[in-house]
């Protein structure tokens, strides 16, 4: 979709908002008292792992940060077409977090009972169970959404503080781990049934295959298919949708859920590739990460998978600095909305412009023909 | 169960309903001139950092609050440059807002006072914090001495807010034509004044009310700033604000009962988990939500049988 919208000119002022956001970091550091050059060099070489562009080319896929990099970059792009999903008929899920957290809990502990399967049993079943939760627990807020018009910007919040305390009330009571002395958290998976690290070392797992083939089915279903012009029809003008006998409702909640499935599965692939059990925080706010990356690239799936890699290098690259260059990482944070204020800048201005413009050969043309009148 | 229904918990209702009850002032100003303001949990988390971090500097709380409210106001009008005047998508500025406020704060938390998680000032120059109720003989009152007896002296600025803010929205011509910037801004252009002007004017104060909320929450009971300390504040007092209808006095009476209930969950951690407990007030907010807004629609639809 968006042929028209994702234009160069978008592009354009996307890489410049980009490279302010950056100048803002680097000034806002510079104020702190860090040399900008070289933190967004600990940057790049915590992003990378690599210290030259040539160490970068032959070596990079052996890096630990590098398959971290990799691994954020497929949490990204599964949490920002989530969002997409939504956004594109019109409901915004902000509750991914609380999806996630309860997805990574149930599937940690249908792991957990199925410890004797065979992993071609216990995998499938415990993506279906963390799938079934994160739906559950988006579907509420659609239908709420839906039928009742309560606003689910809200109501996903809430959700979310309620799922993560509610998965802090499992991890440190019923499903927790009687091993060693842990407080919380729930039993540590059989390897067997762990993800197999793809880079040794770093949190890329065999994982990144099937988000590689979810993203793909999601981009498919949205740009190509019968279905996915449904749903845009149904985010651009709710009641042209309906009168044109769509079932406008069905469409909506039907999005919202499966973007709550996908939340769920990426709990899922934490536990099983990256934390070998549930354990509390295990998200850091990897949702709202993906829902900025969503919004700036306007929702459209393509541009969430590239524009993934780099928020995903930013926020790995961003703990590799505040490690080496004793930086506070959460300097990311502040690129990552800045780029947004950016844009929304950029296209106001721009539209401001344009209708000046506008309004300036509207007056002009009226001028002319009112003189023309007046000759005539 | 006898001792659950105490003072203490009167107390600590009237406690955690004051930011809240001071943040939904300011959100019901954006709410009556149309602007939907999902930022305001960045605007507090602003306003607390900042009230810390000054009445750390100047060892002032009033300073701190001052600072807190200007803060507010220059984020507010942060907000309204873009929703306002670049015409902006509400809810994507909103959420920026609130991840930047995160990330800022944080940033400077750990670069300014290299302290990791919380703030509580420094051994030799402590945050001090705003002053408290002190009733004296007074608070020999029943119930309602030992109630107030101790708690932030917001707790009752609180209150007049609350009445002044009924009056201004509802008695004085700027309340007007911020009401009637959010349900007909092309009537009021017709009458010469600008809806524009309006929405500014509510962002900046919704953004006043955020900052003041956050020093209060920062400086009213607890003195010290932790990360993330907003903890969803900012969503509860929207909600809040939907549920009283964007009337003061109810929007108020919203925030006392989330208030009531975060409350009651602490207390109740006796009994039940303590995370259990926390879920309470969170989801009856939800269940608020669904029942103010169900409610209404119902009114309509009656309403419109009766027109019918």
């Amino acid at each position: 979709m968006d042929k028209k919208k994702m234009d160069w000119g978008y592009f354009g002022s996307l890489a410049l908002s980009i490279l302010l956001a950056l100048g803002v970091g680097g000034v806002i550091m510079a104020a702190a008292g860090y040399h900008p050059i070289k933190a967004y060099g600990a940057l790049l070489q915590g992003a990378t792992g690599c210290e030259s562009i040539g160490e970068f080319l032959t070596a990079a896929f052996t890096k630990r940060q590098f398959g971290n990099t990799l691994e954020y970059t497929m949490v990204l792009c599964m949490t920002g077409l989530a969002c997409a999903l939504g956004a594109r008929v019109g409901i915004f899920n902000v509750g991914g977090e609380g999806q996630l957290y309860l997805g990574a809990i149930v599937s940690a502990y249908i792991g957990v009972l199925l410890a004797g399967c065979a992993w071609w049993i216990a995998i499938p079943v415990a993506a279906l169970g963390a799938m079934v939760a994160g739906g559950l627990y988006a579907w509420v807020p659609g239908v709420l959404k839906v039928k009742c018009k309560v606003n689910e910007v809200i109501t996903t919040i809430m959700l979310n503080s309620i799922a993560i305390y509610f998965c802090t009330f499992l991890s440190t009571g019923p499903w927790k781990t009687s091993q060693g002395n842990r407080v919380s958290g729930t039993e540590t998976l059989v390897p067997d049934l762990q993800f197999t690290r793809l880079i040794n070392g770093s949190s890329l797992t065999t994982a990144v295959f099937a988000a590689a083939v979810i993203a793909f089915l999601v981009w498919y279903v949205m740009s190509k298919t019968a279905t996915g012009y449904e749903m845009k029809l149904t985010g651009q003008n709710r009641r042209f949708a309906f009168f044109s006998g769509l079932k406008v409702d069905t469409i909506t909640i039907g999005a919202m859920t499966i973007s709550g499935a996908m939340c769920g599965l990426v709990g899922m692939f934490e536990v099983y590739g990256v934390k070998g059990s549930y354990q509390d925080g295990i998200s850091k706010e990897f949702y709202f990460d993906g829902l900025l990356v969503a919004m700036i690239m306007r929702y459209n799936p393509v541009g969430i998978i590239f524009m993934s890699l780099l928020f995903a290098a930013l926020r790995i690259g961003a703990s590799g600095m505040e490690l080496n260059a004793g930086v506070p990482g959460e300097v990311y944070r502040i690129i990552q909305s800045v780029i947004i204020f950016f844009m929304a800048a950029e296209s106001g201005i721009s539209a401001s412009v344009k209708a000046k413009r506008a309004e300036k050969r509207a007056r002009r043309e009226a001028n002319a023909r009112l003189e023309g009148k007046a000759n005539g | 169960m006898g001792n659950i229904f105490t003072t203490g918990l009167f107390q600590h209702m009237f406690r955690s309903a004051t930011p809240v009850g001071l943040a939904a002032m300011g959100g019901l100003m954006t709410e009556h001139a149309g602007i939907m303001n999902i930022g305001m949990d960045g605007m507090i988390l602003m306003g607390a950092f900042t009230s810390v971090a000054v009445s750390w500097l100047f060892g002032s709380a009033w300073l701190g609050l001052l600072a807190a409210l200007l803060v507010g106001v220059l984020v507010g009008m942060f907000f309204a440059l873009f929703v306002v005047k670049f015409k902006s998508d509400e809810f994507i500025i909103g959420t920026a807002l609130n991840i930047l406020a995160g990330g800022l704060t944080v940033f400077l938390l750990r670069s300014i006072f290299e302290v990791k998680g919380s703030f509580r000032g420094t051994p030799e120059q402590p945050v001090v914090g705003l002053p408290k109720v002190e009733l004296g003989v007074l608070a020999k009152i029943p119930i309602v001495g030992p109630i107030l007896d101790g708690s932030s002296v917001f707790l009752i600025l609180t209150w007049g807010l609350v009445a002044i803010m009924w009056f201004f929205v509802y008695r004085t011509p700027y309340g007007f034509w911020i009401r009637a910037a959010g349900e007909r801004p092309a009537t009021l252009r017709t009458a010469g004044i600008s809806p524009e002007k309006m929405k500014w004017i509510s962002s900046a104060l919704s953004g006043a009310f955020c900052g003041v909320a956050g020093a209060q929450l920062a400086l009213g009971d607890v003195t010290m700033f932790s990360e993330g300390m907003s903890n969803s504040r900012g969503y509860v007092a929207f909600a809040c604000v939907i549920f009283g209808a964007a009337n003061p006095g109810k929007a108020y009476l919203a925030a006392l009962m989330f208030g009531f209930f975060d409350a009651l969950g602490y207390r109740l951690q006796e009994y039940a988990n303590s995370n259990l407990t926390a879920m309470i007030p969170y989801a009856i907010t939800v269940i608020m939500m669904v029942y103010v807004v169900v409610r209404s629609q119902r009114r309509r639809a009656k309403m419109g049988r009766i027109a019918g």
